[in-house]
């Protein structure tokens, strides 16, 4: 008896235990503002890592040597108050402010920016996407100790916009010091309008209000950020970000899916923000390296197939804009190529035809020289793709091809599978906004060049545009590269990305920096 | 001669010691299949990186060195081993920091939600499985078994479901826990209210508690302990083994709600090939195991002595 | 007592499903596959469960849907009963250290946590229907071969058995033609059991997004796709949750009568 009793207080301790763990729960304070993200980056260092998600928080924690306007594209003052660019376009010379200190009290100077490059470049810290952003590098000086020089091996145009971006956003040098590559992203250290508090992986990301800030850009309306406290929280299912808002874990979210934005727009009590995001729409590579794809006409077929627009209502509900080349319409408009892709059936019938895929044997599939006609499709789990996907393989089914569809579990055995080459269409956007970042898709080399296409025409024009100055004559290459593109088929582009943002009616409009996804939170406040 | 007390004392000792070896022994073994079928039908992780852009071919080589993938793998397990006794799993591939520090921060939303769920599933299992038992027969008796045979046979996913639908309506906030722990409860209250259930009926037919009614115990609290105590082994077993159940049922739960834990953690590292991840995973899913079915032999020893001679 | 009753409803549950998903495709006015209408419109009389997210027939797809989880159940099934057969007269014909090596890798496998083991085969073979199948198949093994060892050795001591090999029999005769048989009774409850289990691990694993395929109708892949549209169309998610269940709840009642 008695040894059942002790067993049974056990027991009880355990289930009282349980329970007030079940029962304990955070009150969220006014003054503070949640923020819905939608994915949990594997890294938070921004000079290392490369997702989109992690400028959302740390485009409030960093200032940028220069900053772009969202509208105009021009580049204005921020952290550099004058700059300089010698005529061969080798050397960048910047006059820094003298009043800038770091959340750790530190003071931002040219010595501090030097610090900063060093540690992107540093080969041991395998940067992901800062590096690569700095183009040919070669070093950077501190000329004075507020008159800081990059000087590059030749000339690279994207530089201010690379430097305008969170990615190059200025740290502390001593935290990054003291620190080092994989404990930074724990202890960030910037000059922005919010201090970094804290990040726990998967669970949040917590930021306070800098008091001292008052060297903002032109862009920023306010002197200092207004909300005491903004906590990021991780909603990577599509399904939860709706219930989110509604169940009153957050104030604002992006990428809301599109039925829950419209249905939730509906109500007063929130309002839904469409943002283009600049760069690549959602889009599919064709492998012009196997067969069929290998084959233009077999490509051009396979674009005229796809009803685009009715792809978009159906998954979209019309939030977003058809994409009509390789890069967004905003704010890349006057790129665009003349003739606009359409859905044709018959053309892409007949050509198919012309090109040899006949269903000689009744079975409903084309074939040439005994073999069926296959599309393997690979595409990432995120973003809409697989629901695009599965439209596309009724398309190109009805076509009279065998479509083996696959969506991967991950950004990791995408790439595998680009590497492996098994594929005949594989779906990868990214974003940017400088038209350079079609090089490492198009580039012969290139790391991302999934269409496995190899011209000296394209790898002529590429680098022309990455080394051109002048803004007229680098739109005209980027042109003649589009054109190029979508003259060989190489893609099928599908519609221009738009981040569906819903928010409670009782915060400010949010706005956001010209890469679409960073909110300046500094502006945002709670109306009463 | 050992006093009769003291002899059987030992004899409890020598069976948690027994069982502890035995535990430890499949633990080791675990975690070696683990090892050997990690490398061998996995890819190439440094190749995996390569094909990710996350390593030039020249830091492939210096990344092989560093992991000591250019050793034979014998070798390599022995550095295993031995790292493991010093309580060091290695560095993830990835993110370049300590496999042990990196399960750390995910143990904590796991275990909480392991454990809450666990305590609601057992609470509401027992209160199911002694209705149904106690009032057999009778319609709250049927009503209380086919909820719990519903229970068994709803998949987690499809009661998160419900639950996010329900808690959609009447707009239910606030406690971040409570939902996914009542998901996790619900679904693994179904077997132990079923095992009460078929024990208890059939305890309470035993010729004891017929003759304790017989001689006028009332149908009260202390014969339900009664009728209730040979329950108690097997559902001590059935605990611990859905205790070790939930290390990986929580995968489920964790998506439907997006909330992290080691469940995700185990997801993402295995499909972008981050092995040490995978492996640290193994090891504490083998503890687990291990620790929960000693402890609830244990527990099962100290309620039911009589165990000890037919084990 | 009720418990034939639940088992002839249990049966007749799983008769409907199965004919419903082997003849109803060949009456039904829609495929599974193709937009034939708006997205997410409510049950009518033209489409009775209404449409999916991409203007698919709902009803058509819940059929297909319920007969590939069902093909793929009993397919994984089939692959843990065969193999702990296999390995159950394995144990039977031979020496005691067999049984005791066999006893130590089966409770190794069982301390790994079962998912960790359909990931793994995701992440070398791709994601997809046949890594679906051939993991929970395998996955499932280990427990039922404990099961199937216990009732084989069980059988082995019985008394006719041991008549059979003191006359003289190969020790495979015997264990074919004597212990198979006798063990066949005791095995069939739990090898139902297993067969609900494979169904719930395929659809756990195509919840969970490893089918590959997401236009393949597929029961536990639909309640992952439906459950973004719970608070405009439910039943995308609720039909198919409710038709695992129902299933899994039936071959529970099955098993359990074989077992009375």
């Amino acid at each position: 008896m008695n040894v059942s009793f002790k067993a049974a207080t056990v027991i009880t301790i355990i289930l009282i235990l349980g329970l007030s763990i079940a029962s304990c729960q955070p009150q969220p304070t006014p003054a503070t503002l949640r923020y819905g993200l939608t994915l949990a980056p594997s890294g938070l260092d921004p000079h290392i890592h490369a997702s989109a998600e992690l400028g959302i928080p740390l485009h409030s924690v960093y200032d940028t040597l220069v900053v772009r306007h969202p509208e105009s594209g021009e580049f204005l003052p921020s952290l550099a108050l004058h700059w300089d660019i010698s005529t061969d376009g080798l050397f960048y010379t910047f006059d820094l402010r003298r009043d800038v200190i770091f959340h750790d009290g530190s003071r931002f100077d040219a010595e501090a920016a030097v610090a900063n490059f060093e540690y992107i470049i540093d080969p041991d810290h395998n940067s992901q996407k800062a590096a690569a952003m700095l183009g040919p590098f070669k070093q950077a000086e501190a000329l004075d100790p507020y008159k800081l020089q990059i000087t590059l091996e030749e000339p690279f145009s994207p530089l201010l916009d690379s430097l305008s971006q969170v990615y190059l956003g200025m740290a502390s040098p001593d935290a990054l010091a003291e620190w080092g590559p994989s404990e930074y992203q724990f202890h960030q250290v910037g000059t922005g309008p919010y201090r970094f508090i804290e990040y726990i992986p998967n669970d949040r990301i917590v930021l306070e209000r800098y008091a001292n800030y008052d060297w903002g850009s032109a862009i920023y309306q306010n002197k200092t950020a207004t909300l005491e406290r903004v906590e990021f929280l991780f909603y990577e299912d599509e399904a939860t970000r709706a219930l989110a808002l509604e169940r009153g874990e957050v104030d604002i979210i992006g990428e809301v899916p599109p039925q829950d934005a419209l249905r939730l727009s509906q109500d007063s009590a929130y309002k839904l923000l469409t943002v283009p995001i600049p760069g690549q729409p959602l889009q599919f590579f064709f492998n012009t390296a196997k067969s069929p794809t290998d084959d233009l006409i077999v490509r051009q077929a396979l674009q005229y197939a796809v009803d685009r627009s009715r792809i978009i209502q159906t998954i979209f509900g019309n939030l977003s804009p058809v994409a009509k080349g390789p890069l967004s319409s905003y704010p890349f408009a006057t790129l665009m190529p003349d003739h606009a892709q359409v859905s044709d059936l018959a053309a892409a019938t007949s050509r198919l035809e012309r090109s040899g895929w006949v269903d000689s044997n009744g079975d409903g599939i084309r074939e040439k020289n005994q073999q069926d006609l296959m599309i393997d499709l690979i595409v990432p789990p995120w973003g809409s793709n697989p629901e695009t996907a599965q439209l596309l393989k009724v398309d190109w089914e009805s076509l009279g091809a065998v479509v083996n569809l696959e969506v991967v579990p991950s950004f990791g055995t995408l790439k595998q599978r680009a590497t492996e080459g098994n594929f005949h269409a594989i779906g990868l956007n990214f974003f940017g906004t400088d038209p350079d970042l079609l090089r490492s898709f198009y580039l012969s080399d290139g790391v991302y060049n999934w269409s496995k296409f190899q011209s000296d025409q394209l790898d002529g024009l590429l680098r022309q545009g990455a080394i051109d100055r002048d803004m007229a004559m680098r739109n005209d290459v980027y042109r003649q590269v589009i054109d190029l593109i979508s003259a060989q088929a190489l893609i099928l582009p599908v519609r221009d990305y738009v981040n569906l943002i819903v928010y409670r009616s009782s915060l400010s409009t949010p706005q956001f920096s010209a890469q679409g996804w960073f909110p300046h939170l500094i502006d945002l406040e709670f109306e009463s | 001669m050992v006093p009769a007390p003291d002899r059987s004392r030992i004899r409890i000792l020598n069976q948690l010691l027994r069982r502890l070896v035995s535990g430890f022994l499949t633990a080791f073994a675990a975690l070696t299949l683990t090892f050997f079928i990690l490398r061998l039908i996995g890819t190439d992780p440094v190749d995996s990186l390569m094909a990710q852009g996350l390593a030039s071919p020249h830091q492939a080589e210096a990344i092989r060195i560093k992991l000591g993938l250019d050793q034979p793998l014998l070798q390599q397990f022995g550095h295993y081993l031995l790292g493991l006794l010093q309580g060091d799993l290695g560095i993830s591939l990835y993110t370049q920091r300590s496999v042990l520090q990196t399960i750390a921060e995910q143990f904590r939303w796991t275990i909480e939600l392991a454990f809450s769920g666990l305590t609601i599933g057992i609470l509401l299992g027992l209160t199911l499985g002694v209705t149904a038992a106690w009032w057999d027969g009778q319609f709250i008796g049927s009503l209380a078994a086919t909820c719990a045979s519903l229970l068994t046979a709803v998949p987690v996913a499809f009661i998160g479901i419900l639950t996010l639908w329900v808690a959609s309506w009447i707009m239910l906030s606030g406690s971040q826990v409570l939902l996914p722990a009542a998901v996790l409860g619900l679904a693994s209250s179904g077997p132990i209210a079923r095992l009460i259930y078929a024990n208890l009926q059939q305890s309470l037919m035993s010729p004891y508690i017929l003759a304790a009614q017989a001689r006028g115990i009332a149908r009260n609290f202390r014969l339900l302990w009664h009728g209730l105590r040979p329950v108690l082994p097997p559902l001590l077993s059935l605990i611990a083994l859905e205790a070790a159940f939930l290390f990986t049922g929580t995968v489920v739960t964790e998506t439907v709600f997006s909330r992290p834990g080691l469940g995700r953690l185990m997801i993402r590292a295995i499909l972008d090939g981050d092995y040490p991840i995978t492996q640290g995973l193994v090891v504490l899913a083998a503890i687990f195991y291990t620790t929960s079915h000693v402890l609830a032999d244990w527990l099962a020893l100290l309620i039911d002595p009589r165990l000890q001679e037919s084990s | 007592m009720k418990q034939p009753l639940a088992a002839w409803i249990s049966v007749g549950w799983l008769v409907l499903l199965i004919a419903c998903s082997g003849f109803l495709p060949l009456i039904l006015p829609n495929g599974p596959y193709d937009p034939i209408a708006d997205p997410l419109l409510p049950p009518s009389s033209q489409f009775l469960m209404g449409t999916d997210a991409l203007g698919r027939d709902f009803l058509s797809r819940t059929i297909y849907g319920a007969r590939m989880t069902l093909s793929a159940g009993a397919l994984a099934a089939t692959i843990t009963i065969f193999t702990g057969i296999m390995l159950g007269l394995i144990v039977s014909t031979s020496k005691g250290w067999v049984d005791r090596v066999l006893l130590g890798l089966i409770n190794a496998t069982l301390a790994i946590p079962g998912l960790l083991f359909a990931l793994l085969l995701t992440a070398s073979m791709g994601a997809g229907f046949r890594t679906v199948i051939v993991a929970i198949g395998f996955g499932l093994i280990p427990g039922y071969a404990r099961l199937v060892r216990s009732v084989f050795l069980q059988v082995r001591n019985e008394e006719f058995v041991t008549a059979a090999r003191s006359v003289g029999l190969t020790p495979m005769r015997v264990a074919v033609f004597h212990i198979l048989p006798n063990a066949i009774r005791g095995v069939a409850t739990f090898s139902a059991l297993h067969f609900s289990w494979a169904i719930m691990g395929i659809t756990t694993l195509t919840f969970l997004g490893l089918s590959g395929d997401p236009s393949i109708p597929e029961l536990g892949a639909m309640l992952d796709a439906g459950r973004q549209y719970l608070p405009t169309a439910p039943h995308l998610a609720i039909i198919p949750g409710v038709i695992i269940s129902l299933t899994i709840l039936s071959i529970y009642r099955i098993s359990e009568a074989l077992s009375a």
